[in-house]
This record gives structure tokens, sequence and C-alpha cells, in this order.
């Protein structure tokens, strides 16, 4: 059975792409089969992510409009076996897209025997964010400890429950995720960002994952490693945590509380 | 105008909105003038019209209105109604619907090509704006519609939480929230609304007039709270009302806000 998982947000550059990336990664290295699908049309960046970009031929447009199999335009991740990224085509708009279409590469990808689709959203409640949503079984959310990403988080979480397949037919909710990115606890102490707590609170959701800011992001995407391949950063071991919640064990939350000085940080100034 | 009834309501419909659409089906409520007849004669119609449209010409200037033909001694046939609008349109106003009032308004209204507003009943309780026959009212009244019948509808129970961007409308009834309203959302009734999660959105209870209608709330955080069309926005929210149980009521002309239980209202 194909899960239709879509990483959304409302809100642009709270790291849907990243996540992405890193869940697709993760659910790969756990021998599952996934294709990450960029929904961004004209502003594709996944690929970059992924560090693909050299190798992008055929894109999700040019499957869709018929250009091509979807064989040809999944590109087979380098490090994963299991993984395959679906570019989004930069030279069209989102007006590329159909639903019709979207559905037939979703259909293929369930009968190749894909354990997991992962749909990465363009930013906005746009033709491209509506129709990353249409098809899923389940959401992650990404969201920044700041109140106009909170805000824009309730709103697709409103579309979510209205204006997808699943709300349409009655077919049972999307499943919701919340997944709190670039959080840091220092400044939560300080009372300048807001905490796990206060997000849970005024979206109703329980949280799959608290990923710390952290410039090791940044690097990753330089580099086009997902940053969840970064064995040494705890932003990693917070999206591995994610991934487990997602596939349904219980963690305890890391990484939001203000870390005491260790060893390391003494000798070295932390 | 301060026409205060006009809640701006617009619904979406759930549309197939993956595909492209040719249009789109909204539910929009306006708040719209009454023409209450009390004589068909063009005439002295006409008279009374001018005179009032004179006092504020853009206000009426193309201004909708609804006909309510309740207080005519019979039911005149549609030729005497089309002069009628003839005159009406003459003075400004365009007729755009019938009120409701039973089969033969719907007969007079098919041969007339024209819709039964039903919202808008007609009714002898409320004072229309504008009444063909010797008034001196100022014409710049708000229109009042009938309140709903209390008790003709269970409440609406939303147990989801209301987004932000969201709408939640209990027409002619009590709208009841267990979720969330979140900042943003909007929920609204004619009759009372009452949320059991916390309120951080906007809310209109007696979104008909009902000036009776209250708001309660379990956790105050509201951006807006509007009664039969008196609203109030919280730029700040008094710190003595903020996160506690709330109920906001109509006296006279003011909102009131108390915490539950400490009112004897």
């Amino acid at each position: 059975m194909t899960e239709i998982i879509v990483v959304t947000s409302g809100k642009g550059g709270v790291g849907k792409t990243t996540t992405s990336a890193s869940i697709a990664c993760g659910l790969a290295r756990r021998g599952k089969k996934v294709a990450v699908i960029d929904f961004d049309i004209g502003l594709r960046n996944l690929d970059l992510i992924m560090g693909c970009e050299r190798r992008v031929v055929y894109d999700f447009v040019n499957v869709i409009q018929g250009e091509c199999t979807l064989k040809q335009a999944l590109i087979k991740d380098k490090r994963l076996e299991t993984l395959f990224v679906l570019a989004a085509s930069q030279t069209r708009d989102k007006d590329a897209l159909s639903s019709d279409g979207v559905r037939r590469v979703f259909d293929e990808l369930t009968t190749e025997g894909f354990d997991f689709i992962i749909a990465d959203s363009p930013a906005g409640i746009e033709k491209g964010a509506h129709l990353a949503m249409y098809f899923a079984d389940r959401a992650v959310v990404v969201v920044n400890p700041e109140v106009s990403s909170v805000r824009d988080s309730d709103r697709i979480l409103g579309l979510l429950s209205s204006k997808t397949q699943r709300a349409e037919k009655g077919n049972g909710q999307v499943k919701e995720h919340l997944l709190l990115t670039r959080y840091s606890p220092k400044r939560v102490a300080t009372g300048e960002m807001m905490s796990v707590g206060d997000v849970k609170e005024i979206l109703g959701l329980d949280v799959v994952g608290v990923v710390p800011e952290s410039p090791d992001v940044l690097a990753a995407s330089n580099s086009g490693t997902p940053v969840i391949l970064n064995e040494d950063s705890d932003v990693s071991r917070a999206y591995e945590d994610a991934v487990s919640r997602l596939l349904g064990e219980t963690l305890p939350l890391r990484f939001i509380d203000e870390p005491k000085k260790g060893f390391f940080a003494r000798m070295f100034g932390g | 105008m301060p026409n205060t009834k006009k809640t701006g309501l617009l619904m979406k419909q759930p549309a197939n909105a993956a595909r492209e659409q040719a249009v789109e089906v909204r539910f929009g409520q306006v708040g719209i003038l009454q023409v209450r007849l009390h004589t068909t004669d063009p005439g002295s119609i006409v008279d009374e019209l001018t005179g009032k449209t004179a006092t504020a010409p853009h206000f009426f200037e193309r201004t909708p209105v609804c006909l309510d033909l309740s207080s005519l001694p019979k039911m005149p046939p549609a030729e005497e109604i089309r002069s009628v609008i003839e005159v009406i349109r003459r003075a400004g106003m365009m007729t755009v619907g019938l009120a409701h009032g039973g089969t033969a308004v719907d007969e007079l209204a098919t041969d007339l090509e024209l819709p039964v507003i039903h919202h808008v009943r007609a009714s002898t309780k409320t004072a229309p704006i504008v009444q063909a026959a010797p008034a001196s009212a100022p014409a710049a009244a708000p229109a009042e519609v009938p309140a709903p019948e209390p008790g003709a509808l269970p409440a609406l129970l939303q147990h989801q939480p209301v987004r932000s961007g969201q709408r939640v409308y209990a027409r002619n009834r009590d709208l009841i929230v267990t979720a969330t309203v979140a900042a943003g959302a909007e929920v609204m009734a004619d009759g009372c609304v009452h949320v059991y999660g916390p309120l951080r959105g906007r809310v209109m209870a007696g979104a008909h007039g009902d000036t009776d209608a209250r708001v309660f709330c379990q956790a105050f955080h509201a951006e807006l709270v509007s009664i039969a069309g008196v609203f109030r926005v919280f730029e700040t929210i008094p710190p003595e009302l903020a996160g506690m149980p709330v109920q906001a009521w109509l006296a006279g002309d003011d909102l009131k806000f108390a915490k539950i239980g400490e009112t004897d209202k």
C-alpha cells in the first residue's frame, strides 16, 4: 500500500524542502521504496537539496504532459538504493500541473510498488500547494515557532480538512503531523520564540518532530546532501526521530531544552 | 452607509477545486433594503420615493431592493407590480426580488421573472426602512430583517477545530463549537454562539439581527465580537477577560462583556 505524505506549511522558507528530502532519505534508509516529488513548478529546489540537479533530464511536468515516461523522469538516488526523485520543471509555471496528471503519476508509482510518496509542496495556497495536498493520506505541516508561520499553518490545516480528496469524498481525515523546524531552545527560554507547547496548543496537533536551528542545514543544502545524512548533526538525529514517529514509534522529544554545557562545550567555549 | 447587518458572509462551497473552474458558486449574504408597499398607485409611490431619495441620493443610487407586498390589502396583478417596479427604478432603486409571502407571491414572482427572497420574510414585526406611506423616518436607518424563529432548528455542532481562513455559519440556529476557533477564523450564527475551545478568531452572533443573541466562550482571546451587527475589535484584550470564560451580550447599542458567572443579566 502506497502512502502519500505531503510536506506543506503555507509560509515559505520554513524548511519544507529540507524536511521532504530528509524524511524521504530517512524512510529509504529503513528500506522503504520512496519517491519524493517537487511540486514547486518554476522554482525547483528539491533537486539541489538532493544533490541531483545535474542529472535532471525529464521532470514532473514532462511526465504529466506525456512527453516522457515516469521511469525516464525518476532520478535514482546515488546514496540510497530505494530512493527516487522527481524534479519540478524550472521553465514552466504551476498551471502546467493538472489534477488528472498528478493522479496518474501517483497511480503509476503505486503500481510500481512504492511504499511512500513524499510530495514537497510549494509555499502558498495556490494550485501547486493544492495539488500537492489533494491526494495525500498524511500531511507533515512544517512550522517555525513564530506567529506568522503558525497562522499560515493553521490555514493549511483548514484546507487539509476541507480541500483534499479524503475530505471531499468523506473518506476519513488526512492524518496531520506537526513538525517544528528552526527551533532554538535558548531563544524559547528568553521568551523570544514560541515554545513547542505554545505551537501545539494553538494548532491543536501532536508534534512529530522538533528540529533545532543549526548551521548544518545550510551547509547540507549547499553541498546537496540531505541534512539527515550528516550523522554528526542534531538536526539529523531530530529528523531520524521524526521518521521513526511517522512509522509509528513512540519516542520522547529531543532538543527542546537548552543544552547543559557539557565537557566539550566547556573545553571549546560552546 | 453604516448598514451594520452587512456581515459580508461568503461561504465557499466545497467544489472540486482540483479542476479549473468555470464558475464558482458562493453563498453571499448582504443586507437588502425592503420596500413595503401600502398602495400600488404609481403616482403616490413616486412622489414619496423621490422625496426620500432626494435626502440621500447616493445611498439609493442603483440600490437593490426587495418588495414586500404583505401590507397590501390584496395581491395585485403582475401588471400593476410591473409599473410599481418601473417607478421605483425611476427613483433610482432596482427591484431584485419579492419578499417571501406564500404561494400568491410565488406565482407573481414567476410572472415577473423575479426571485422570491426567502430570507427576508414579509413580516409585520419590524419596521421596514422605506415605507410607501407618510413617514419621516430617516432614510439612512439600517434595514431590518426579522429575527429567526427561536427553537426552529437544533444547534449546529462543530467538533473540528475552525482553522484560520475557515468560516462556519449556523443559519437560523445556534452554533456550538467544541474545538478551537483559530485566529483568522470566523464563526457565526443567527442565534447564539458557544465556543468550548479557545476562541481566538472572529465571532458573530445574531447575524440576522437578533439582538438577544449572545456569545459564550470558554477561553476568550477573540479578535472581533459582533452581536446583531454591533461589533467590537480587540486590539488588546482587557487583561481581566483574557483567557477567561466570557459572555457577550447586547444592551441597547452597547456590547457588554463579562466573565461567565459574574453577571446578573
